[in-house]
């Protein structure tokens, strides 16, 4: 009782430190790591077992963390290293990719190709935001868009908050198409032994019906806006337009870096066929980009954000301090109590709550969190983990949208426009993002409801 | 001679009129003035609309409803604070002299050696007859206009800077202007400002 108390207690705090914002967010969840492992495991349960548990470094050295015929879970409870190491190895290829100006070179030649024209770069960023983040992490993908969106707004003399609003709400959505999209994605697909079609053909199907959706609402939220635009930008001046080609920083780079991302995309979309595990292509896509820049590879390693790394590392030690006192299972059977073995009720709480909370705090916890819990639910409740698993994806990715501090794209699309003296403040934001996170939450249940129900 | 550089930090309690000493300083030593003014040399330089930035400015970061990712902060108020600092910097750097009011100058600026850092205070009763005569208000809605707002420029000097507002450690000099009135306590540091000028080498 006591340590299941202390897990809480250190849970809690976590979160609170992690809301305040006070201490860089990777010290406190090592810090609360720590503390975990010597009062929980070390002083109340006295388990050294817990903590190599937790730790879970054996794994690593297993053939099936490399290599898996057919799908597996990652062994056991604590830190998700597979999760820990193809995020490594994303960063790394994505470095590469925006050191060769692949990203800027991309949005200058959708520009292009659409005539410079502000509608139709409305639309094709909005659709271009949400198949990049499918693939790559949002924060890299919005860091690049908003920049390109500014950029333009100012050649093309239109407002660039619309326009940056629904790439960022585009970006979380297409995150939740994939596994590879959204770390609680990630968290959740290695965890439970998901494979990447699983993901597409799930999450994958409910994305693709709310983007249709989302692409329509933000067009009529924001057409007065972009009206006025296309007023201002026709009038008259002639005007230089940035060319795509001068995005490309060094060619056999940029060149490099297509065939490795084009490499990345292959394997993850084949390997619940090939065997692969994320763990292996995050390491083979990783070197695979170091070799390539020859001695810029120093460069790209010190360019990886090791403080997430190290994040995700605490957070998981925190997290299996939950899992081993047993707390989560006493918070999955109130939820089985209050939905009263009623399934869809079941879902729906956790959709939804996953959403409410993750509008607030951060998704990835809350996901790490909520994966045992819906493990138990499963068992406990006769409930389809599948659909549990969906509906935690998609209120943890989508969830985020609703405000600009839900997730790491909407902060870092805020803070880019607000760098630019284009400031977003809550309500401007929510305004249209409160509606659209509803309108995709909504989509997805009933997807849920008629596919599974 | 070259013309050694100068530049006057002013902290100020509201309403002690230490806006109105720093502009009277300004003028008497012939050098640019910054207040709120800095945002619309920024918008200038960005060629954007001013109106968008002056309700964040000197406003505290909301610590509830912010967010750093990566060094990104989804808080307005946080980013518009940076670009001022950002500006005071660049000015600094390029050599140039000016008075600055507020916007955290006394720490921003703390490095350059031709940095005169001051704050402003005053009593109570004084202040609230200020505020109360320069807004047509009751003494009673003075007070509590002046609360609110040291109470904001303190939440926002504090967040970044080690050093609290208003505490004398911090600055080079602190006076209350209610002993002297404005014009006296302006003559004073005037004097002040001219003997430190003279230590400059």
């Amino acid at each position: 009782m006591a340590a299941q108390i202390l897990a809480v207690g250190i849970f809690l705090l976590m979160f609170v430190l992690i809301v305040m914002d006070k201490i860089e967010r990777h010290i406190v969840t090592l810090l609360c790591g720590s503390a975990t492992f010597i009062f929980v495991f070390g002083l109340c349960m006295r388990s050294m077992n817990a903590i190599t548990e937790t730790l879970n470094l054996r794994n690593i050295f297993t053939v099936g963390f490399w290599y898996e015929a057919g799908q597996s879970a990652e062994n056991g409870s604590g830190i998700n290293w597979a999760t820990i190491i193809f995020i490594a190895g994303m960063m790394i290829m994505v470095e590469g990719m925006a050191r060769a100006g692949f990203f800027r070179w991309l949005c200058l030649a959708i520009a292009k190709a659409v005539n410079y024209q502000v509608v139709p770069i409305f639309v094709t960023f909005m659709i271009m935001s949400g198949i990049l983040a499918m693939f790559i992490d949002s924060i890299t993908v919005i860091l690049f868009l908003a920049a390109v969106t500014i950029e333009l707004a100012r050649v093309l003399k239109f407002n660039p908050v619309p326009v940056i609003l629904a790439e960022v709400f585009c970006a979380n959505l297409g995150g939740s198409a994939t596994m590879c999209g959204d770390p609680p994605n990630i968290i959740i697909g290695t965890s439970l032994g998901y494979s990447f079609g699983d993901f597409i053909s799930n999450t994958g199907v409910m994305a693709g019906i709310s983007m249709i959706f989302i692409v329509i609402y933000f067009y009529f939220c924001f057409r007065g806006e972009l009206r006025k635009s296309t007023v201002a930008a026709s009038n008259g001046e002639k005007v230089s337009y940035p060319d795509p080609k001068d995005a490309i920083t060094n060619k056999k780079d940029f060149v490099l870096s297509c065939i490795i991302f084009l490499c990345a995309v292959v394997m993850l979309v084949t390997h619940a066929q090939t065997g692969l595990t994320v763990a292996f292509i995050g390491t083979f896509i990783g070197i695979i980009t170091l070799l390539a820049a020859g001695k810029d590879a120093l460069t790209l390693i010190k360019k990886v954000d090791y403080k997430t790394l190290l994040f995700f590392i605490g957070l998981f030690m925190v997290v299996g301090g939950l899992e081993l006192t047993g707390i989560l299972e006493v918070i999955a059977s109130f939820i089985g109590k209050i939905s009263n073995g009623n399934v869809l009720l079941m879902v729906a709480i956790i959709m939804f709550l996953s959403a409410f909370a993750s509008a607030f705090v951060d998704n990835i916890p809350f996901a790490a969190t909520m994966i045992p819990v819906i493990q138990s639910l499963a068992i406990t409740e006769n409930a389809s983990l599948d659909i549990l698993a969906w509906a935690l994806s998609m209120g943890t990715d989508v969830g985020g949208s609703a405000t600009p501090i839900g997730a790491s794209a909407n902060v870092v699309g805020t803070s880019v426009a607000a760098k630019e003296g284009y400031p977003i403040g809550w309500g401007q934001y929510c305004k249209t993002a409160v509606p659209a996170t509803l309108i995709v939450l909504v989509i997805s249940m009933v997807c849920i409801v008629v596919r599974y129900f | 001679m070259e013309k050694k550089q100068v530049i006057i930090a002013i902290g100020r309690e509201y309403g002690s009129g230490g806006h109105a000493i720093a502009e009277k300083l300004a003028e008497r030593f012939e050098l640019p003035f910054y207040d709120h003014n800095l945002l619309d040399e920024i918008a200038n330089e960005k060629n954007i609309d001013v109106n968008n930035l002056q309700k964040y400015d000197e406003v505290p970061r909301n610590r509830l409803f912010s967010r750093t990712v990566k060094g990104y902060s989804n808080s307005p108020e946080e980013v518009i604070a940076n670009m001022q600092f950002d500006f005071l910097r660049q000015k600094a750097e390029a050599g140039n002299s000016f008075v600055v009011v507020g916007r955290c100058a006394e720490t921003i600026l703390k490095d350059y050696k031709g940095l005169i850092s001051i704050f402003i205070l005053g009593d109570m009763d004084k202040k609230k007859a200020r505020v109360a005569e320069i807004y047509n208000m009751s003494e009673t809605a003075a007070e509590s206009k002046i609360m609110r707002h040291d109470k904001k420029r303190k939440s926002y000097h504090n967040y970044y800077c080690e050093g609290k507002w208003g505490d004398s450690r911090n600055y080079d000099l602190t006076i209350n202007s209610s002993k002297m009135g404005i014009e006296g306590t302006k003559d004073i540091l005037e004097e002040y400002i001219k003997g430190r000028m003279e230590t400059f080498d």
